[in-house]
């Protein structure tokens, strides 16, 4: 106490002017903030704060003076911290600052300290009471601002000095469940002086950081894998102090650690539970999508997602209101790339296309062709409707969407639409294939994520965007023929499928390296598909126009492009078999039946090849080209294997 | 550099700063009859070209940035430097003139002016650098935490009222390694520069698609530059060029970025659908488009200009500000089509640049603003040409200069009708011009005559002469300039060097004393000037000194006319540390009459006629200036007049003390004139009466002179010893006071050594104009009659003026022939009468009189009647 000589008083006068200012200004804080939203309240007082704290600051720092000081600068911090929306840049200067009036009064220099270690020093130093409880209450707004910027080691380091400052005698908790926590739930609270009020209690700070810290903490196991932990933490914070808004998210983080451990069921409880705090909180409701989507409820998939779309349509998702209470929320403190991709924003437009691809996927072709259609005119409605091709965004390139909505198409049979759609893929994607498309057929580096289209960048992703523009083309084509095919105008379809393959020429495959040491470049395979699809098309429309001959070459074709192709095997049967050439055909078709466990996994045979299954878009095509006449074709080779050997 | 056919019509002029526009901000915008423009002050100003007049002044709170044109509610977007968007309604605004029209002058503004005030403000936004605007959708751009935040926002329809301006969504980027993270404002004085292309198709096309400076771009190029995606979403595009030289493009209808709903701006993981295209390295001052292949399009379908023109532009242009410019253009070969990139390399720096509809450019630097051409067909026809000059773009660009300089913002009217289009131009001195332009094709090949040669060529020749007949003279005019700003800067550093030193010592002192020296026989009376000039610059040729010789008024003469004489010393050269005495007589004891006390001020003149060359007959034009009777030296009439010092001259100075006094023969005639008041008489009149003190003011008409043979007239004061002791402290060690007192009294006399010597306490001397004066001082003992007024009825024959100087130190000053002096306590007010006064000023100063000075003024009242009065001797 001796040290209380060395800082000279101010007069009592001043600090009772200082007082009562503050006092004045918590006190119409208090009365504004039952009135409504506080933002321009809350920017006022905040200035007003600052003022006093930079008069106060004009002389040199006080002992007497210094409990008022920390006090005001907490209170200016709040309305800081609050009225920003999330970052809080200035703030932990201001804090030092604070720190070094208390050394300066002290008689000590903090210059060149890191601000842990301007903390150890003051509180070392700091053995008057009266300066305990603003310190500590300091101490809590520092935490938060490490909180905020995710200094979880630095936050625990306070603490630890916060609660061996308060009881020495205690032994620093160690390990045991998770230390902030418990360090954050020992520490005990200064009470509130009767002289000096504050605008948020340093009570209400210690919930919000407990909450915030068992919620960033869960967060982060649940990026890192540990699964566990993270449960623990979540529920940890479910159970702590904050806002409805808060709570569902937490409830949702919760339902997304509980599907990765494989309990979906106790997922849809905590999204139920998610809902029921904040029906606002329609992350929620994608996430119960995707989770009956695991499930296979596609009923309840589909209903989830209609009424995502719903909500998303009648009030979009307006900007973050704070509530007026606090001025440090939660909301503040805790910022993960992990939560902004768990709670990324749904555009209406995402939500009606993942509706439209899962009823095409499960084969609901009506309600698929009017979400496609719906979709379709959503992008015509202007730019309020937001199309979010980014990396994040559930849509995926807009061709790929015109071919799907023309598979629907199709298959609901509005073939004349299909064409229609596809054609638009057609003249979009004229200017942008070159003649000759030189690729490697194996690419060198994996590839690259989203294929970027820098105008002056590299010629690789240049190269791999025209191959993509030559994969959609080539399907709108592919879907065109087909679509011809079943208007059962042949000419029309042989020549949609004569262009599909004119364009396939366009592509030149050449082999660089001395061995094939990368995989096949995915459009490169798929570009094969679609030749065999277009051969197989071609040439059923040939044998329905009776010209066998031609025929018989696509199917060749076609089998030399993919040797074990059952359709196109059994094509070519039939087709020798109306040429006449009936023994071949019998061979070959011995040949077939004898691999049937090959016909049987096509599917997966070919996609574990390839290591992707073909597009959406695709899949109706492989439909239409597998053989339709197995039974008959089986029966009458038999017929004749039967009458040859006899 | 060929010339392109214009005319050049001023339209208005604006105010601008003193070093001019700075481009960047100033802009200038057209939309029907008439004209927008800001000029980078807080003033946006509506000009009406038909009527060329200015229809109204719009006031903003702050610089304005960026101004942006709505032309279907008529609104004007402006934003203003770290405040945000203001919007304001140009039909409301009309309304409210004839409103005030009607009213007679209510409003406070009277001219039009319009306050933009808080209301107006839209996007309050601090971080703002620009926005565009695309039908009723604001695009801004702003720069906060170290990244570039693209917003896209939706205006309210008209018809609804007051909804709040609804975010649709945000994209935040940050091109290349560093955005500028010095602080929250833009790093360098370059915003970045927004611009939106359309695709042919592009929603909401149909009816009036406003985008000011924005463009419908050409298929090929619209799919190849901006991706497939962009071009079958139909999405308009915003194209940024940063300060940094980045050209990117965003799809309008794709603008968000990963992140979550709670506004959290944790943006790490993906790349939003910002593409760069391209990147200048130097800051981008101009996007635009162009059509270039007109001629192509016009051989196919010469007659339906119409649908040509909706086609849109196949060329988007670059332009950075030290002359780089790129232009991407789409070309159909036959393997593929590509975009062609291509970079020129104009003259720089390029302040602001404009396209209109057709393939040209126009650019304006500091010294002229230039037309480029785009338009470049291909025409060769034989495969090895193909080879060497590949592509679809100009190898290199030909300027083509329309002769207007230090251009600031270019806009190209929309007014133009009938092919001919016209360029707005705002000046970087704020004067708005157009410029009309006629097409290249009008340009007249026509072949000459030999005998229209000739007159061609007489013609040239002819204006060859009037040039170099114009290049001598205009030579000659800078010349003369140069010199005049030589000297102007000279005669600013004197100026600066005396005013700037207003209480402290003078660099340039003129000291003024009085002598007695011997001038052609005879004694008189003399003041020599010393001019010392202690600054550190010279004072050159041109320079004046001035002497005004000024009588003091007199409070006595209610009708005195002041009476004063300047000379002029014209001063050839006075280097730093040199001096110059001037030396002018006062006059003899004979011939002049001496109105002592004089006041002598000094100033330094220099005639900015003559800086202009034209000032041969200055000195007469001086006088002119400085008539007889001005009171106070002419300040500041064509010239720069700045005063050295004053210096009054008194009795006490212009004592001549000597072993002999003057012989008899020198004593002044008896007075036959009656002298306009004199003071002596009027005191010697009031002192003998007997009357109120304060009888002096009455002004009451003197008496007549006496003839001369009176009893010397003596004057004695009563002044507190105290006071004295106090006053004299520092120079009465050892001496008695009467001597000290003497002393001080002739301190500025040169001629009374003897004092310095001995213990005197009296002395005697001769007056300039020959009465002989004699001073005493000697201490008196308590109890001689202290009177109210101070002067016994033996204190005859004085005037005395007095006047205190800061408190503690007293000074004096006499009031006309006779000498004295009275002092007052410290304490006395300032507002002591300047001059004459017979009683006692305050009634402290009297109180304890334990020192009677006396001066017999034995020869004062002889020489009252003086010969006329003193004029210039200068002349």
């Amino acid at each position: 106490m001796k040290r209380r000589r060395r800082g000279e008083a101010p007069e009592p006068g001043c600090l009772r002017a200082w007082a009562a200012e503050s006092e004045a200004l918590a006190g119409r804080w208090r009365a504004a903030r039952g009135w409504g939203p506080g933002g321009a309240a809350a920017r006022q007082q905040r200035g007003a704060f600052g003022e006093l704290l930079l008069r106060m600051r004009g002389l040199p720092a006080a002992l007497t003076t210094l409990p008022l000081e920390l006090t005001v600068l907490y209170n200016s911090l709040l309305f800081a911290m609050g009225a920003s929306d999330c970052a809080i840049n200035g703030e932990s200067e201001e804090i030092c600052q604070g720190l070094l009036r208390v050394l300066e009064a002290l008689g000590a220099s903090g210059q060149d300290l890191s601000t842990e270690e301007l903390w150890q020093k003051v509180l070392q130093e700091v053995t008057v009471e009266e300066l305990q409880a603003p310190l500590h209450r300091l101490g809590a707004l520092q935490g938060a601002w490490w909180l905020a910027t995710n200094r979880l080691g630095s936050i625990t380091g306070l603490f630890r000095l916060l609660s061996s400052a308060e009881d020495p005698g205690r032994a620093p908790c160690s390990g045991g469940k998770n230390e902030l926590l418990s360090l954050l739930k020992a520490w005990k609270v200064p009470a509130e002086g009767a002289s000096v009020s504050l605008v948020q209690s340093a009570e209400d700070l210690k919930e919000i950081l407990c909450t915030a810290a068992a919620f960033l903490q869960g967060l982060q196991e649940l990026e890192a894998g540990n699964l566990p932990a993270a449960l623990s933490l979540l529920e940890e914070a479910a159970g702590g102090f904050c806002s409805k808004r808060v709570l569902a998210q937490i409830y949702t983080c919760l339902s997304c650690c509980t599907q990765q451990m494989g309990k979906p069921q106790t997922a849809l409880q905590h999204l139920k539970r998610a809902l029921q705090v904040d029906f606002q909180c329609l992350p929620a409701l994608s996430h119960a999508a995707a989770v009956y989507h695991e499930l296979g409820e596609m009923d309840a998939e589909l209903e989830a997602l209609a009424v995502l779309y719903e909500a998303l349509e009648r009030n979009p998702p307006a900007a973050a209101s704070t509530t007026p209470y606090c001025l440090i929320q939660i909301e503040h403190l805790v910022h993960t790339p992990a939560l902004a991709s768990l709670f990324r924003h749904r555009h209406p437009s995402e939500v009606k296309y993942l509706l439209a691809q899962r009823c095409l996927q499960d084969g609901r072709v009506a309600d698929a062709v009017e979400h496609y259609l719906d979709f379709l005119a959503l992008l015509q409605d202007g730019l309020q409707q937001q199309v979010p091709l980014d990396g994040g965004s559930a849509l995926p390139r807009i061709p790929e969407v015109f071919l799907e909505a023309a598979s629907a198409l199709e298959q609901a049979g509005r073939h004349q639409d299909a064409i229609t759609v596809c054609e638009e893929v057609v003249s979009r994607t004229a200017d942008l294939i070159p003649q000759v498309l030189r690729v490697e057929e194996r690419s060198e580096q994996p590839e690259c994520p989203s294929p970027g289209t820098e105008l002056a960048g590299g010629p690789l992703s240049q190269k791999r965007e025209s191959l993509c523009c030559l994969v959609w083309r080539t399907a709108a084509y592919l879907h065109q023929g087909w679509a011809w095919a079943m208007l059962g105008k042949n000419k029309e379809a042989i020549t949609q499928f004569s262009r599909c393959l004119g364009d396939l020429l366009r592509i030149q495959l050449y082999q660089s390296g001395v061995e094939p040491t990368g995989s096949l470049i995915p459009e490169v395979n798929l570009l094969q598909k679609i030749r065999l699809l277009s051969l197989v098309g071609r040439g059923t429309q040939f044998l329905e126009l009776g010209k066998h001959r031609e025929a018989l070459l696509d199917f060749q074709h076609g089998l030399q492009i993919s040797p074990g192709d059952p359709a196109a095997a059994s094509y070519l049967v039939q087709a020798l078999w109306k040429l006449n050439r009936k023994q071949e055909a019998a061979a070959r078709w011995q040949k077939l039946s004898e691999s049937p466990a090959e016909e049987d996994g096509q599917q997966e045979g070919l996609g574990r090849r390839v290591a992707r299954p073909y597009p959406l878009y695709l899949v109706s095509c492989l439909k239409q080209a597998t053989f339709p006449h197995n039974e008959s074709l089986a029966r009458n080779i038999q017929d004749y294997l039967r009458t040859a050997t006899t | 550099m060929a010339h392109v056919g214009h005319r050049v019509d001023y339209l208005a002029g604006f105010c601008c700063p003193v070093g001019g526009l700075v481009s960047g901000k100033p802009r200038v915008l057209c939309h029907e009859n008439e004209i927008y423009l800001s000029n980078g002050s807080e003033f946006v100003y509506v000009y009406d070209q038909e009527g060329k007049v200015l229809k109204a002044v719009y006031k903003c709170p702050d610089q304005v940035w960026h101004v942006e044109l709505l032309p279907v509610p008529r609104q004007l977007y402006i934003l203003c430097a770290h405040s945000g968007i203001y919007c304001v309604s140009l039909d409301q605004q009309s309304r409210l003139m004839e409103q005030t029209d009607g009213d007679g002058q209510e409003s406070n503004c009277p001219s039009g002016v319009f306050p933009v005030d808080s209301d107006a403000c839209i996007f309050p936004d601090s971080t703002l650098c620009t926005f565009t605007l695309l039908n009723n959708f604001v695009i801004t751009l702003s720069q906060a935490q170290g990244k570039w935040w693209m917003k896209l926002h939706e205006l309210p329809h008209p018809e609804q009222e007051s909804p709040p301006y609804r975010q649709i969504s945000e994209v935040g980027f940050c091109p290349g390694p560093e955005p500028g993270d010095e602080g929250d404002s833009p790093p360098s004085r370059f915003l970045p520069v927004l611009c939106c292309a359309s695709s042919p198709g592009t929603v909401g096309s149909g009816e009036g698609l406003w985008c000011s400076g924005g463009f419908v771009l050409e298929e090929p190029l619209f799919s190849l530059l901006f991706g497939i995606d962009a071009a079958m979403l139909e999405s308009p595009m915003i194209l940024c060029g940063f300060p940094d030289g980045q050209l990117c493009s965003v799809p309008l209808k794709a603008l968000s970025s990963s992140q979550a709903a709670d506004g959290c701006h944790d943006v790490s993981s993906q790349d939003p659908p910002v593409k760069i295209l391209h990147h200048l390295e130097e800051p981008i001052v101009f996007i635009g488009a162009l059509r270039t292949e007109r001629r192509a399009a016009e051989e196919e379908e010469a007659e339906d200009e119409q649908l040509f023109g909706d086609a849109g532009c196949d060329c988007v242009v670059a332009v950075g500000h030290y002359g780089k410019m790129v232009a991407v253009k789409a070309d159909q070969r036959e393997e593929a089509t590509v975009p062609e990139l291509r970079e020129y390399y104009l003259r720089g720096p390029i302040l602001c640049a404009a396209c209109g509809s057709g393939s040209r450019m126009y650019y304006s630097t500091h010294s002229d603003i230039s037309a480029v051409d785009l338009d470049w067909v291909n025409e060769s026809s034989d495969p090895e040409d193909v080879e060497s000059s590949t592509g679809v773009l100009p190898p290199v660009l030909s300027p083509a200069s329309l002769s207007i300089c230090s251009v600031v913002a270019l806009s190209l009217s929309s007014r133009a009708s009938e092919g001919e289009s016209e360029l707005l131009a705002l000046s970087a001195k704020g004067r708005l011009m157009t410029c009309g332009l006629c097409s290249p094709e009008e340009a007249p090949p026509a072949r000459l005559t030999p005998a229209e040669a000739g007159r061609r060529i007489k013609e040239l020749l002819s204006g060859i002469g009037n040039a170099s007949e114009r290049v001598s003279f205009l030579k000659k005019a800078v010349d003369q300039k140069n010199r005049a700003l030589a000297s102007l800067n000279q005669v600013m550093n004197v100026s600066a060097a005396l005013l700037s030193s207003q209480e402290g010592q003078k660099p340039i002192a003129c000291t003024v004393t009085a002598n007695w020296s011997c001038l052609l026989l005879q004694d008189a009376v003399t003041i020599s000037c010393v001019l010392e000039n202690c600054s550190e610059y010279s004072l050159e040729e041109g320079w004046t000194l001035c002497v005004q010789l000024l009588a003091s008024p007199c409070a006595l003469e209610e009708e005195s006319v002041d009476s004063g004489t300047t000379f002029t010393f014209p001063i050839d050269q006075l280097l730093p540390g040199n001096k110059r005495e001037l030396t002018l007589p006062l006059g003899s004891a004979a011939d002049t009459k001496l109105d002592l006390p004089l006041t002598i001020s000094c100033a330094l003149y220099y005639s900015l006629r003559d800086i202009l060359g034209s000032g041969s007959d200055s000195s007469e034009a001086l006088d002119d200036f400085f008539p007889d009777d001005s009171p106070i030296l002419s300040p500041d009439r064509e010239g720069i007049c700045l005063p050295l010092s004053e210096r009054t001259i008194d009795m006490l100075q212009c004592l001549r003390f000597e072993s002999s006094p003057p012989g008899p023969a020198a004593s002044p005639p008896a007075a036959a004139l009656p002298a306009p008041t004199d003071p002596v008489e009027t005191f010697l009149k009031v002192s003998k009466e007997q009357a109120e003190p304060d009888g002096a003011k009455d002004g009451e008409q003197p008496h007549a002179p006496g003839d001369g043979n009176l009893p010397p007239s003596t004057a004695s004061i009563r002044v507190s010893s105290e006071l004295l002791k106090n006053a004299l402290k520092s120079s009465s060690s050892g001496v008695p006071l009467s001597c000290a007192t003497l002393r001080w009294l002739l301190a500025e006399n040169a001629g009374a050594e003897a004092l310095r010597s001995g213990e005197v306490a009296s002395v005697r001397g001769a007056a300039p104009d020959g009465g002989e004066v004699q001073l005493l001082v000697r201490e008196a003992r308590k109890g001689l009659a202290p009177r109210r007024n101070a002067l016994g009825p033996r204190a005859v024959g004085a005037v005395l003026g007095c006047r205190t100087e800061p408190p503690g130190q007293l000074r004096c000053r006499d009031g006309s022939r006779a000498s004295g002096w009275v002092a007052g306590p410290p304490s006395t007010n300032p507002g002591l009468p300047k001059c004459c006064s017979c009683c006692p000023p305050a009634p402290g100063w009297a109180a304890s009189p334990d020192v009677l000075v006396s001066l017999p003024a034995r020869a004062v009242v002889a020489s009252s009647g003086g010969p006329a009065r003193h004029t210039g001797l200068g002349q």
